[in-house]
């Protein structure tokens, strides 16, 4: 099952050849403690965006229908007073990543991964709040869009044993990233950190791709545990309907760093992140 | 009759629903708009809930299935949590007490 092995040389040699990173991702989680930048930066973004302010306008007036609204919402700023600057902030970020992903992910794959990815960065929003971490909601969100991104640069670059990789590891019924270790002595975690590094994005949030699947690393950023239990929690909703959807193993450090506890209490999360996921899957299924 | 029960986001919410649990919409700490449970929504109800930004409601709806089907729909839905669930270690005590949250949440 070995291959040749994947190095840090290897992955950060071929990111030229992969589509350029949505540098206003880095700019808006930078200016994330800054309310007066962000929304600057926001607008600035904005104007010069038709995918995004198109977006908006969409949600804006999808809300003005039900808020009896007599004119459509043809301008950027009258779309933000009506649905919040968050949403805007947050339509941005996902509109970015989205065509990101989609660039980068084979033909005929890219859905599902993308439902994926949105589904794990909504439940890690939600987890944070229903569990009152001190943890801006956008951070937890491009974490969990972008926490499997490694898996994109495997598929890309080492496609055929990377697909015989993930049979094997499915046919053993033993974890992807287990798998990926004996098959290439790294994981797409790491490969999907070293990605987020290159990228500048946040340290907190380069730790948690890395360490989504076991939720501890050398960062004690409580996004660690948090993106672990929300993939796993995603996987275990089965959104996206994934035949890759599969629960091998929640670590009970990162539940007990989380303060999270497996009651009925619960339950309710789970539904209000499978309409979110849903609502959010319609919203950006185009991307 | 029986009820179910599941989030909606508002988009999809129409006028007569019944709410399965209460609103309540929080702005900067202060509660600013609530709805009990049992409520049936009025148009009213949902410009208000648009304009204070709620996402999404707990709706009760009835449930018109035949008991026959409600037990072939747990069972596949059950079958569905096993499936996924295969590879996992449940001797694990923090593993199966989430297995049993998802499976009892898929049993609704």
């Amino acid at each position: 099952m070995a291959n040749e092995r994947i190095t840090r040389d290897e992955v950060l040699d071929r990111a030229p050849g992969l589509p350029a990173f949505p540098r206003v991702v880095v700019e808006i989680l930078a200016a994330l403690d800054d309310p007066d930048a962000s929304l600057e930066l926001l607008a600035a973004h904005i104007r010069h965006d038709p995918v995004v302010t198109g977006k908006v306008l969409a949600m804006a007036n999808a809300a003005a229908s039900h808020s009896r609204r007599q004119s459509d919402v043809r301008d950027v700023f009258t779309a933000t007073s009506l649905i919040g600057v968050g949403r805007v902030r947050e339509t941005t970020l996902t509109t970015h990543i989205g065509h990101f992903i989609s660039g980068l992910a084979e033909k005929g794959n890219g859905a599902g991964f993308w439902q994926h990815s949105v589904g794990v960065g909504i439940c890690a929003e939600e987890l944070g709040l229903h569990l009152n971490l001190h943890l801006h909601g956008d951070m937890a969100l491009v974490a969990g869009l972008l926490h499997d991104v490694g898996q994109l640069w495997m598929s890309r670059f080492r496609p055929a044993e990377s697909h015989a990789c993930w049979r094997e590891s499915r046919a053993r019924a033993i974890s992807i990233d287990a798998g990926e270790r004996q098959c290439f002595g790294t994981d797409h975690a790491t490969v999907g950190a070293w990605l987020a590094e290159h990228w500048a994005l946040p340290p907190p949030v380069v730790a948690a791709i890395g360490a989504h699947h076991h939720g501890a690393g050398a960062s004690n950023h409580v996004l660690l545990p948090l993106l672990h239990v929300a993939e796993v929690v995603c996987n275990a909703l089965d959104i996206g309907a994934r035949s890759e959807n599969r629960v091998t193993a929640i670590s009970r450090a990162a539940c007990e760093r989380l303060g999270i506890t497996w009651n009925a209490g619960i339950r309710p999360l789970f539904g209000r992140i499978e309409a979110r996921s849903a609502h959010a899957n319609q919203i950006f299924t185009n991307n | 009759m029986r009820t179910r029960t599941r989030y909606l986001p508002l988009e999809d919410t129409t006028p007569g629903m019944v709410l399965g649990a209460a609103v309540q919409v929080n702005e900067h700490g202060r509660l600013r708009y609530s709805l009990p449970a049992g409520h049936a929504l009025t148009e009213d109800n949902l410009h208000q809930l648009a304009i204070h930004r709620a996402e999404y409601v707990f709706i009760a709806e009835p449930d018109l299935r035949e008991d026959a089907q409600v037990a072939v729909d747990v069972a596949l839905a059950a079958r569905r949590v096993m499936d996924i669930f295969d590879g996992a270690d449940l001797t694990d005590p923090t593993m199966a007490a989430f297995f049993d949250q998802v499976l009892a949440y898929r049993s609704n």
